[in-house]
């Protein structure tokens, strides 16, 4: 009898957890009557597992801004799907020290680029506007489409993004501008971890 | 088709033979190995390319959790070449060991010697004890596919890629001395593990289709292949990734039971060219499909293979190891959904 239960479509996958043994963490996504869900799973039956699992779970909740539906399972209060956003939220829960307190991110964030603060604003109805404390123009609506990118968003203006669900979700702003500041690089680094372990033919290795 | 109901063993050792069966075969000739399956069986990488028990476990799980015909227990490509001396990069869990081909052990064909230890060696026996721990749990309900490199990976491996290829271009003579020695080892490795319980070899060879013309390999392996089949008594499925639809007619000819063909060939095309004179096997893409989207792409996939009359379904080589188990889980579900409509059309 198989063992591998229906937990839906895989959306993320952290093939080796530094904080829990190495074990293989991954984020399903399950639809539901009230809008699509989020589990957190592992198959891996070692010790700690089952603790560490709530763990991920709980702080995809709070750097996500969602809700806890059930053991490892989140949702979006606005019942959208917002699925990359959900993705980032549990690879950041994932990467998280478990002995440092949990707290959503703000909506400020040091941009080392230009050396000013960067705020986002929240305009009601789901819009945010990116606004740099040197009144970068360009940089301002450069993070702007980092948002509209990594979080699957809209562009009403330049310098705005907006959630296509029209509510808040501060806390996923405050998840998603930090990497918004460089998206290339984000992409980059999600690009290399897919491309680990693809089995390349003798003749197309590199060492 | 027959009406007579096989179990898995005797579903793919019948299609390895072109002989009826009750429904087209799942086969792996290369690795389902997958992280998540890893964590279920508390198997990793790399212990698991090293230890038998956990080599057996892991491996075990294309047939008890993903539902395929066959068990496939070596994962690597390397296994063979560690006992022949090449510095192996073990890597972790999450990535595949690999020949460290840079460091490369051999200069010229008298350099190839195969050690005494090469079949005791714990890389080689790691292999040997697997399969007998599958045939032991096993008995006759699923096919056993072990697999032996053959001499031109092993020339890749040894020499490292560039040298080995630009040796074959400029002294075809020398080239040949080296595969006539480390075909040695194919066959050393092949009949133990047949010994051990194996009910078919996979035999990779990487002529591949980006860097190996089909003229280069009618020229030094269709009858290095012809020879296999003679001297190792089990079907073998000789896998080369790639375009290879310019040497499929010289591998139809070798006697092998089946190629283990890529996705870059059209199965259509594929079987035009064989004529039914070796079984093929695989196809499903890796990197775009099984790995990047989802279980109705990998459905289609799998009914273009059926349509074509391709003899068993599986993966074109191994799979990904972050490949998501709902993908692999529908391969067997689609072979059997498109038997069903068959059945019902008729």
């Amino acid at each position: 009898m198989a063992k591998t239960a229906a937990l839906g479509r895989r959306v993320e996958l952290v093939p080796m957890d530094p904080h829990c043994q190495d074990i293989t963490i991954a984020l399903y996504r399950q639809e539901a009557a009230d809008g699509p869900r989020y589990q957190v799973h592992s198959f891996s039956g070692r010790p700690g597992v089952v603790a560490r699992l709530d763990f991920v779970a709980g702080a995809t909740a709070v750097l996500g801004g969602m809700a806890a539906v059930g053991p490892g399972q989140v949702r979006f209060a606005c019942g959208g799907a917002h699925e990359l956003a959900a993705r980032r939220a549990f690879l950041e829960a994932c990467k998280l020290d478990p002995a440092q307190p949990l707290a959503a991110r703000p909506l400020q964030f040091f941009d080392k680029k230009t050396g000013h603060q960067i705020h986002v604003a929240p305009l009601g109805g789901g819009v945010y506007q990116v606004a740099l404390e040197g009144g970068d123009a360009g940089r301002a609506a450069a993070v702007a489409g980092g948002l509209v990118k990594l979080g699957q968003m809209q562009n009403p203006a330049p310098d705005q993004a907006a959630f296509p669900c029209g509510q808040a979700h501060d806390a996923l702003i405050g998840l998603l501008v930090v990497r918004a500041v460089n998206v290339r690089a984000t992409l980059r680094e999600q690009e290399m971890q897919a491309a680990r372990g693809q089995l390349a033919a003798p003749s197309a290795q590199q060492q | 088709m027959t009406a007579q109901p096989m179990n898995s063993r005797q579903r793919v050792l019948a299609a390895l033979r072109r002989q009826p069966v009750d429904r087209t075969p799942v086969c792996n000739p290369t690795s389902v190995a997958t992280v998540e399956l890893m964590d279920l069986v508390d198997a990793y990488f790399p212990h698991a390319n090293r230890e038998p028990e956990l080599m057996a476990r892991l491996a075990a799980t294309g047939y008890t959790e993903l539902g395929f015909d066959s068990i496939m227990p070596v994962f690597s490509i390397i296994q063979e070449s560690s006992a022949l001396g090449c510095k192996i990069q073990w890597e972790q869990k999450d990535n595949w060991p690999t020949v460290k081909m840079r460091e490369p052990i051999w200069e010229k064909p008298e350099d190839i010697v195969i050690p005494p230890d090469f079949l005791t060696h714990p890389d080689t026996r790691c292999v040997i004890e697997a399969i007998r721990l599958l045939r032991r749990e096993f008995g006759d309900e699923v096919a056993i596919v072990g697999k032996t490199m053959g001499p031109w990976s092993l020339g890749y491996h040894g020499f490292g890629v560039e040298p080995f290829l630009l040796l074959s271009l400029d002294d075809p003579g020398k080239t040949m001395q080296c595969l006539d020695r480390l075909k040695e080892a194919t066959v050393a490795f092949g009949l133990a593990q047949i010994e051990a319980g194996a009910d078919a070899l996979t035999l990779p060879d990487h002529a591949t289709g980006d860097l190996v013309s089909g003229e280069y390999y009618a020229r030094y392996l269709r009858d290095l292949h012809i020879e296999f089949s003679q001297r190792l008594p089990a079907p073998i499925i000789l896998h080369i990734c790639g375009r290879t639809v310019d040497r499929m007619e010289y591998i139809a000819q070798t006697g092998m039971a089946a190629f283990h063909f890529d996705s870059k060939n059209a199965p259509a095309e594929s079987m035009e060219i064989v004529k039914k004179r070796i079984s093929l096997v695989g196809n499903l893409n890796n990197p775009e499909t099984l790995f990047s989207k989802g279980p109705e792409e990998v459905r289609a996939e799998v009914y273009r293979n059926l349509e074509a009359g391709v003899e068993l379904v599986g993966p074109e080589c191994a799979i990904p190891l972050q490949t998501a188990i709902e993908n692999l889980v529908e391969i067997p579900k689609a072979v059997r959904d498109w038997h069903r409509e068959q059945a019902t059309r008729n």
